[in-house]
């Protein structure tokens, strides 16, 4: 694993920037990334009457047959008149590889021979069987393709711009991101001591005091968008949260998220798994209209700032990751390990 | 001719120092606001970050915040003066910056120069001098700029009504062009007249309509068969997204008494009612149903004017 720490490089990602002119800029909106289990839907949402997900333009039908889910291309009526007309994604046989874990179900996207469990992630603050409150699961859409949502996770500084009334507040005392990465995923965390307590902390949490220290580790899968983020606050409450990004299309994402406020006071508990119908409408008037301009064919191309590191280090993995897959290599490189133990990483035992 | 990249492209009164304004003219998106001066400066509206409209941000002081990092703008220079939490001794590259044009303002517009080179002197309002009580207005209508400027010689009465005045589609003569414009004359009579317009042996009134071979400036004047000017209306106008037309207009009445005017007209203008109205909603089967007869001239000459002043030698 490799990790950097923010600091004053600017000029450097300035540098950087000139040498790869000929490359063009990002496009966030052309990721098709395959050979990765998507959680397509909260497992309370999958009954026995099918509902339909799609993932880039890939129609997933998921229904239960004796308790057990079923992902298909086609609707259950249809899948044996259809059969022939299948794809590639799910050999020949309409359905997908399909498995259920922390409260979701999780289908493979990509060639069907590849799906192996192992691959699924770990997501240590959520149980294996998905026996959560459903206070916690909630349902917010983006009107912007994955990438750009997950950059938007991962980017710091607009919380202070974008959502200070809610989490945000530019004052702290000393404020430290590290970035650290894989071939497969990015974790970027924060460190920031003596920062004025956040609004819904302060007004639902019930936090008296006048600051406090957080430190927060976001871990981001590439392929698949799953983002595993854990906020810790002192004093304060730790926010485990769930927000992987369904890619439905160039244009949208939806983001079937889990909140495990379990441990937290009422009403802090279930406020927080809702705080984000107030955040996305927020995030989504700035990313539906960059969106857009993601297609156009800049003169210019983005700036940044070093607080823009996480950010700038996903592009670059994703780009790297999307070269390989185009060139036709869809294995998973030997640094990475998807399934591996993460609740060190994202500092639960501290 | 000298072809002028001024567009006229918001009212005065619609720009200021607290919320930027988003217009799009030729294309072209920018961000509309003010400084502590009250000078009126123009952004294009896409901040170099992330690419979000610098409109959903806000003015402070001289400069516009981006919504989304708090990046700050120069609104003069487009320069990016600061970026938030950066330390004391860190500096923003110098090559960092929005695009910023030259802006002028004149007789109640806001104009942007979107051309290369030296902004010339001449306003496409210049031409506009209004007297005592302003209407005004602004929208967006879904009629493609080109379009729109041809309408207004092939059809006026499908964008602008006056009241209580029928206008004609008989033409009084071709259009005439008049430096960077082409003018157009028609017939118009009182809506109260008992006599259906086309018995009418001379028109009392007309409706001259002037399009401009570059840039947006359309000129409306309602004038007496004496030619005296009545109600004078400058539409500025400009190509927004997806074929539609951006525009921002006022007009005035001239200060002297109709001759032949119905009472009930001169009551309406006692009362302050609005002598005309621009259509913000454009009826699609009217325009259809439009003949293409002066406007064929125009398209013709904007194509030429289009050419730029070297390759036309
Ligand atoms: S997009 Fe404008 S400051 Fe980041
Ligand atoms: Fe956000």
């Amino acid at each position: 694993m490799q990790t950097s720490t923010a600091s004053n490089d600017m000029a450097a990602t300035e540098a950087q920037g000139k040498k790869r002119k000929p490359r063009g800029d990002w496009i966030p909106t052309n990721y098709d990334l395959r050979d990765t289990w998507f959680p397509v839907s909260h497992s309370r949402d999958v009954t026995s009457r099918p509902i339909r997900r799609i993932i880039h333009a890939q129609p997933y039908f998921l229904w239960r047959e004796g308790g057990q889910p079923m992902a298909s291309e086609f609707h259950p009526t249809q899948l044996q008149s259809m059969m022939g007309a299948a794809s590639a994604l799910t050999g020949g046989s309409g359905l997908y590889p399909v498995v259920e874990r922390y409260g979701y179900v999780w289908a493979w996207y990509g060639n069907p021979d590849n799906a192996d469990q192992q691959l699924l992630p770990h997501i240590p603050f959520l149980p294996l069987d998905g026996d959560i409150p459903g206070y916690t699961q909630r349902t917010v859409r983006f009107d912007a393709a994955s990438a750009l949502s997950v950059e938007n996770l991962l980017d710091l500084t607009h919380a202070d711009f974008l959502h200070a009334n809610t989490i945000g507040d530019g004052i702290s005392e000393s404020d430290v991101v590290e970035v650290e990465w894989t071939s497969e995923t990015v974790t970027r965390t924060r460190i920031v001591t003596q920062k004025s307590v956040a609004p819904i902390m302060r007004w639902v949490g019930g936090v008296r005091a006048k600051y406090q220290d957080f430190r927060a580790v976001l871990h981001v899968h590439l392929r698949s968008n799953v983002c595993i983020s854990y906020p810790r606050f002192r004093p304060g409450y730790d926010v485990p949260n769930l927000q992987p990004f369904l890619p439905v299309g160039k244009h949208r994402s939806r983001c079937d998220v889990t909140f495990n406020t379990t441990a937290a006071p009422s009403p802090f508990r279930y406020l927080m798994p809702r705080i984000n119908y107030i955040i996305q409408p927020q995030d989504n008037s700035v990313v539906r209209p960059q969106n857009q301009r993601y297609f156009e064919q800049p003169e210019q191309r983005d700036l940044h700032s070093r607080f823009d590191a996480p950010g700038t280090r996903y592009r670059l993995l994703m780009e790297k990751l999307a070269k390989r897959q185009r060139e036709g290599d869809f294995s998973y490189g030997s640094d990475a390990d998807p399934g591996r133990d993460i609740a060190a990483l994202l500092g639960m035992d501290g | 001719m000298s072809s002028s990249a001024w567009w006229a492209s918001a009212l005065s009164e619609a720009v200021n120092g607290e919320r930027p304004l988003p217009v799009v003219y030729d294309g072209e998106e920018l961000v509309l606001f003010r400084n502590t001066k009250g000078q009126a400066l123009a952004l294009e509206d896409r901040c170099p970050h992330r690419r979000v409209p610098l409109a959903l941000g806000c003015v402070v002081g001289d400069a516009v915040q981006c919504g989304y990092h708090g990046w700050i703008f120069d609104g003069t220079t487009g320069a990016c003066t600061a970026i938030p939490n950066l330390h004391a001794d860190e500096r923003v590259p110098p090559r960092y910056a929005a695009r910023a044009y030259p802006v002028a303002e004149q007789n109640g517009f806001v104009h942007v120069w979107l051309g290369d080179g030296e902004p010339s002197d001449s306003l496409p309002a210049a031409s506009y001098q209004p007297r005592g009580r302003e209407f005004t207005g602004s929208a967006v209508v879904s009629l493609q700029h080109d379009e729109y400027l041809a309408v207004m010689l092939d059809g006026p009465e499908c964008l602008i009504d006056f009241e209580g005045v029928k206008i004609t589609d008989f033409f009084l003569g071709d259009p005439i062009r008049r430096e960077n414009h082409l003018v157009l004359d028609r017939g118009a009579v009182w809506t109260t007249q008992l006599l259906p317009a086309n018995f009418v042996v001379d028109y009392p009134l007309i409706l001259r309509t002037s399009v401009p071979l570059v840039g947006g400036d359309i000129r409306v004047d309602l004038l007496t068969a004496e030619e005296r000017l009545i109600c004078s209306v400058f539409v500025a106008s400009g190509a927004n997204r997806r074929r539609t037309t951006s525009l921002c207009w006022r007009g005035f009445m001239h200060d002297h008494d109709v001759e032949g005017a119905p009472l009930r007209w001169r009551a309406m203008r006692a009362a302050r009612r609005p002598p005309f109205t621009v259509s913000s909603e454009i009826d699609g089967a009217q325009i259809a149903a439009l003949l293409v007869a002066p406007s064929r001239d125009l398209t013709v000459l904007r194509q030429q004017s289009r050419i730029p002043a070297t390759a036309a030698v």
